[in-house]
């Protein structure tokens, strides 16, 4: 943000970054090879959905090729909003490549749309050898990944496993650097 | 906005030259001066935190609160504030920091009550849209001068009529003189630029969002919610109306011009060109 925009305060809101969702195609081997991360068959991207009448026909849209291309791949996809006014799309799929590709048709959706901005983060669903809950969370913004293990109780996160992972990764994944906005997503439905 | 920073850079070189006229010391009130502006700067955060009755809370104290502000910072790809929380009923929402990583936002217990989700997530948007525009530093900063004027302007009163012998220096009249009309006339100048960068978090805060009806829809809520408080709690409020998300007792203020905050009707037909524009967006 330069000089002239705090004088100003017009500030633009953040596009995506340049896009490195795909990332996750191949570390997802190494996650599941020497990690013992296995991805639990869901992802989800979860957007802002506004209320204008072309970001509706765009959402429908793209549910429409989702469906069409998952009866060849056999993806599915369910909407749930949270309670926090934001919507996620939810894929299911026993194919991991095929996940990924289908998280970027939605964004990509989007991006054409012209909503871009509205993308919060797109959500990989793994279990480790106990069973445990860890997610990787894609801040599009950002355009870096970043762990996110949530601990037994309320708000409570697993801070230790979550480092541990960032190390073991290595560079595979580009992680985000700043631990501060290593934001949490409670609630996540997958 | 330009106009009227560059109204505030005019009268604060006039002030200067009539500091320097006078062979005031100036270099002592520029030195008092600069000294509370970097306390308001550096020091005043805990103070205002305090002042208001509000404390810092933790994402288990208030679950809720810390989701929503997380996924604004996401959107607004900001590093998380802190977050606190003031305990009344009068609702509204403040920002304080100098910058995007030492700043706190809070909510009143009051607010977050009345509000629906997406109306709180819009004047949250609105107090992080302070943070990223810096508002506390520019404002901080634009007063700078109207400091050091006030503090020449007090001088004058307290000590100035003492020694009113045939040996007064005149110049010091001129001084004060000076120092009272820029002091004035800044005051409404800094007043101008509040009520400017208002509009400007309104709009950013409807970026962030995408939804300025929800905020819209907070202001008319806070405003109608503000009749019926105390007056106790109005009056303990009035120290820091700049960062208010609505200023407490606005609906008696006199005029626009000594309004901190632009009027709600005129925020809300801002908000609502927006949502024009969005909803006609190509």
């Amino acid at each position: 943000m330069g000089f002239f925009d705090i004088l100003t305060g017009k500030r633009k809101i953040k596009g995506p970054a340049p896009d490195r969702l795909f990332a996750m195609s191949t570390a997802a081997v190494t996650l599941d090879m020497t990690l013992q991360l296995r991805s639990s068959g869901k992802a989800a991207i979860v957007f802002q959905p506004l209320a204008t009448a072309d970001f509706e026909s765009i959402v429908t849209d793209m549910e429409e090729v989702l469906r069409g291309t998952g009866e060849d791949t056999g993806t599915t996809v369910q909407r749930t909003d949270d309670s926090f006014g934001y919507r996620w799309m939810v894929l299911e799929d026993p194919d991991f490549e095929d996940l990924v590709v289908g998280i970027n048709v939605v964004s990509q959706a989007l991006q054409d749309g012209g909503y871009g901005d509205r993308i919060l983060c797109a959500v990989f669903s793994f279990r480790d050898a106990q069973d445990r809950r860890v997610y990787w969370i894609y801040n599009y913004k950002r355009g870096a990944y970043y762990p996110f293990v949530p601990a037994g109780g309320e708000q409570r996160r697993d801070t230790e496993a979550e480092l541990r992972l960032k190390a073991q990764i290595g560079t595979e994944l580009p992680v985000e650097a700043e631990l501060e906005r290593w934001f949490p997503l409670w609630g996540i439905p997958i | 906005m330009t106009f009227t920073l560059f109204l505030l850079g005019a009268l604060y070189v006039a002030l200067v030259v009539a500091m320097l006229a006078a062979g005031v010391n100036g270099v002592m009130v520029a030195l008092i001066a600069g000294g509370l502006a970097l306390f308001n700067l550096f020091g005043s955060d805990k103070l205002a935190l305090r002042a208001m009755g509000a404390r810092e809370v933790s994402p288990a104290e208030a679950p809720e609160l810390h989701a929503l502000i997380e996924r604004l910072c996401i959107q607004a790809d900001l590093p998380k504030p802190k977050v606190a929380v003031a305990d009344t009923r009068m609702p509204n929402a403040f920002a304080l920091g100098r910058s995007p990583k030492s700043a706190t936002v809070c909510a009143t217990t009051g607010i977050m009550e009345l509000l629906s989700p997406a109306e709180l997530e819009g004047v949250m948007a609105h107090e992080l849209t302070h943070v990223a525009n810096r508002d506390v530093m520019v404002m901080t900063l634009a007063g700078f001068f109207a400091t050091i004027a006030a503090y020449i302007v007090q001088f004058g009163f307290f000590f100035g009529g003492g020694h009113s012998d045939d040996e007064d220096n005149p110049s010091f009249l001129v001084l004060f003189l000076v120092s009272l009309g820029v002091y004035i006339v800044s005051f409404f100048l800094m007043q101008a630029l509040s009520r400017y960068r208002e509009f400007a978090a309104d709009r950013g805060a409807a970026l962030i969002t995408g939804r300025p009806s929800a905020l819209a829809s907070a202001l008319m809520r806070i405003s109608s919610g503000m009749h019926r408080i105390p007056q106790r709690d109005l009056r303990a409020a009035s120290e820091l109306q700049a960062f208010y998300i609505f200023p407490p007792g606005a609906g008696k203020a006199v005029g626009e011009l000594f309004a901190t905050h632009p009027s709600m009707e005129k925020r809300i037909a801002a908000l609502q060109r927006l949502e024009t524009q969005l909803q006609a967006r190509v």
